[in-house]
């Protein structure tokens, strides 16, 4: 088991370049996700760690060996496609055992590879079919299968679980993520579902038009975006992002959006930024609902009401902009229809610099 | 069944006039078969007054016991089969990994080489420069020039080649993550594969192989090398050409229609056999289930 560490890597293909320079390190044993919108070189990036795609420039390094130039096979890594690849032509357990087949290993080696990890997938039951009698889910199995038979120093995954429908996408990912617990095998996961992102990750990447835009743990991303695309990528309603200008409050900073004010916390980064052009930024979930004209409050109108079960989404229209609360119904029921603006904690509330996007706010910490 | 009271008075008239000549097409097919089977099963003298139409006149399998008696029929028979399996599995070594090659995006200078191969498919040289070709190579009059100089097929490649492009990249990808060189990724993957591409290729072969005539007489004079085909129109040409051969026979059991008949038979039987042999592969969808899209 090893670390991979990516130093400048590029990607051209002929004149157009399409991954511009990528410095991770991802630790041993570490599960880091590559999220990102479609095209942004989540998958190119997987690829040229894969050895399947060459690196154009810099320098990709696994277990402390740089192999730019070293085949696929022989990096030791093992990857899971989104369409899963499964010869058709052998069943599931000559699937799993293709790898080990090709590298000469004895048939008994094989055969107990074989058994121990279809037992860990629950496939026992399915060693003699062809991946054309098996469902989804199980198909799916048998690719992770295929994987770790091979105990590689590395997993790769290309969104796994893309093709599977909402249910068990999340049973799934609980799988992955026990495997990555119980085996501890440095994985590399991509994927452009911010839900799985979160929950996998020990950190993740936000990839944009072939740049990293930031790097960190689940919680620090979701706390502290260091600019307004990650802000917006992140979370499920993403934050919500209100054009304004900061102003003097009446007690420590303020921005004033069309004609309203919402205080915000006294940071370093807002101190003599009285006129500057922001964006403000409010979690759906950090936004407090109020059904009268109160002090400090933010008035819209209510457009619509999605009731979620335990949670309800307000879409409000805040001085033409779309805004997205979430609150729990429980308690709430009969007001959410009268519900006529939103307050906010002053520290839960993001300033982004309106030209180029980057966080003014400071930090954000959860306890 | 199709029941009839669904369709309109056109639709009816379109479906019993598809009927009438599809039942045209396929006797049109079988009664050669038909006709050369009876023929050859006919007496001599009424193969040569020419009362064969359907089934066999005056029963007897005289013509057989002539062309089988024959060591000749029995040398280029075993000639034939020489240059069948020879060549088809000659063709399907170059074949095969030339398609292949050519279906890897990776190649360096594929497009050029495509078109390469296809531009021999409306182009080549001519025949006398061909046969030139041969002979200065030493390949004239020997089993070998036979089988290497028609071994390479530029239509039978890029057939191939559009299937093996057909077949999901990342089958390709995982067979490589899964430690396979280039020449594992093609025989453990993609030829599994492709068992239905390649047998419609095989069959290709083995048919013009068979079939192969005109260049087998051109490039052969020695009579022991020659294949079934060529011998066949030795015999017509010989006992055709022998009018006291023809008036002798004239009451006889045999003649050389009857004769030439026989041989058709006996050469139409292994091509018969083979083709339901290599049929099932041509109905299966192997790739199913292997990749979602
Ligand atoms: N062979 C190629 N030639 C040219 N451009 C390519 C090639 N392959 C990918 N690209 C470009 O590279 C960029 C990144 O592609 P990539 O597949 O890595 O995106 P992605 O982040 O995985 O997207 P998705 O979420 O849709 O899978 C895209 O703009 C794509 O058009
Ligand atoms: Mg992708």
């Amino acid at each position: 088991m090893a670390g991979v560490e990516l130093k400048s890597i590029v990607k051209a293909y002929g004149a157009v370049q399409v991954v511009h320079g990528i410095d991770l390190d991802v630790q041993e044993k570490e599960f880091v996700v590559l999220v990102g919108p479609s095209g942004c070189g989540k998958s190119t990036t997987l690829r040229m760690i894969a050895g399947l795609e060459e690196i154009s420039d810099g320098e990709l390094t696994i277990d402390g060996r740089v192999v730019n130039n070293v085949a696929p096979k022989d990096r030791d890594v093992a990857m899971v496609f989104q369409n899963y690849a499964l010869y058709p032509h052998l069943n599931v357990a000559e699937n799993i055992a293709f790898g080990l087949r090709i590298r000469k290993e004895g048939q008994k080696a094989i055969d107990d590879a074989v058994e121990e990890v279809s037992g860990i997938l629950g496939l026992r039951d399915y060693l003699e079919r062809r991946p054309a009698d098996l469902s989804g889910g199980q198909r799916q199995r048998v690719a992770m299968g295929r994987a770790i038979v091979r105990r590689p120093k590395v997993f790769l995954f290309d969104e796994p679980l893309s093709n599977l429908d909402a249910k068990l996408r999340t049973q799934m990912r609980a799988e992955i993520k026990r495997l990555h617990k119980r085996l501890g095998v440095t994985s590399i996961y991509v994927t452009h579902d911010q839900v799985e992102a979160m929950t996998l990750a020990d950190r993740i990447v936000v990839m944009h038009d072939g740049r990293i835009e930031q790097i960190g743990t689940p919680m620090e991303l979701f706390l502290n975006p260091v600019n307004s695309f990650v802000a917006g990528f992140l979370g499920a309603p993403p934050m919500n992002q209100i054009k304004g200008k900061i102003v003097a409050g009446s007690n420590g900073p303020a921005a004033d959006l069309g004609g309203q004010h919402i205080a915000l916390a006294p940071l370093p980064g807002l101190q003599n930024a009285v006129g500057r052009e922001v964006i403000v930024g409010v979690r759906p979930e950090y936004a407090q609902i109020v059904t009268e004209k109160q002090d400090g409050a933010i008035m819209g109108e209510l457009d619509l009401v999605e009731t979620l079960g335990s949670e309800a989404l307000l879409h409000m229209s805040v001085g033409g902009a779309p805004f997205v609360i979430r609150t729990e119904t429980l308690g709430n029921i009969n007001k959410l229809e009268a519900v006529k603006g939103f307050t906010a904690a002053p520290e839960l509330i993001k300033v982004f610099d309106a030209k180029t996007g980057m966080a003014l706010s400071g930090q954000t910490r959860v306890e | 069944m199709t029941n009839m009271n669904l369709y309109s008075r056109g639709d009816k008239m379109f479906v019993i006039l598809n009927m009438v000549l599809i039942a045209l097409f396929t006797l049109s097919t079988l009664y050669p078969f038909i006709y050369i089977a009876s023929l050859s099963m006919s007496t001599g003298f009424e193969a040569r007054a020419g009362n064969v139409i359907l089934t066999p006149v005056g029963f007897t399998l005289e013509a057989y016991k002539q062309v089988l008696s024959e060591p000749q029929f029995w040398n280029s028979y075993k000639n034939t089969f020489i240059y069948t399996i020879g060549g088809t599995l000659m063709s399907l070594a170059f074949i095969i990994p030339g398609a292949y090659a050519l279906s890897r995006p990776q190649l360096y200078g594929r497009r050029f080489w495509n078109l390469m191969v296809a531009f021999t498919m409306w182009f080549h040289a001519g025949m006398i420069p061909f046969f030139l070709n041969m002979r200065d190579l030493g390949l004239l009059d020997s089993y070998f020039g036979i089988i290497i100089g028609f071994a390479v097929n530029g239509f039978n490649i890029i057939l191939l080649r559009n299937f093996f492009e057909g077949i999901p990249q990342s089958f390709e990808e995982a067979a490589r993550m899964d430690g396979a060189n280039e020449f594992q990724v093609l025989w453990k993957v993609y030829l599994p594969l492709s068992k239905p591409a390649i047998a419609t290729v095989a069959l290709f072969c083995v048919v013009s192989r068979w079939n192969g005539f005109f260049w087998a007489m051109v490039l052969l004079q020695d009579d022991s090398k020659i294949p079934l085909q060529v011998y066949l129109r030795k015999v017509i040409a010989d006992l055709s050409d022998d009018e006291e051969f023809a008036t002798s026979l004239l009451n006889a059991a045999y003649s050389f229609e009857t004769v030439s008949a026989a041989i058709i038979v006996c050469s139409i039987i292994p091509i018969l056999l083979i083709y339901p042999f290599l049929q099932k592969y041509f109905s299966k969808g192997i790739l199913l289930g292997g990749v979602k899209e």
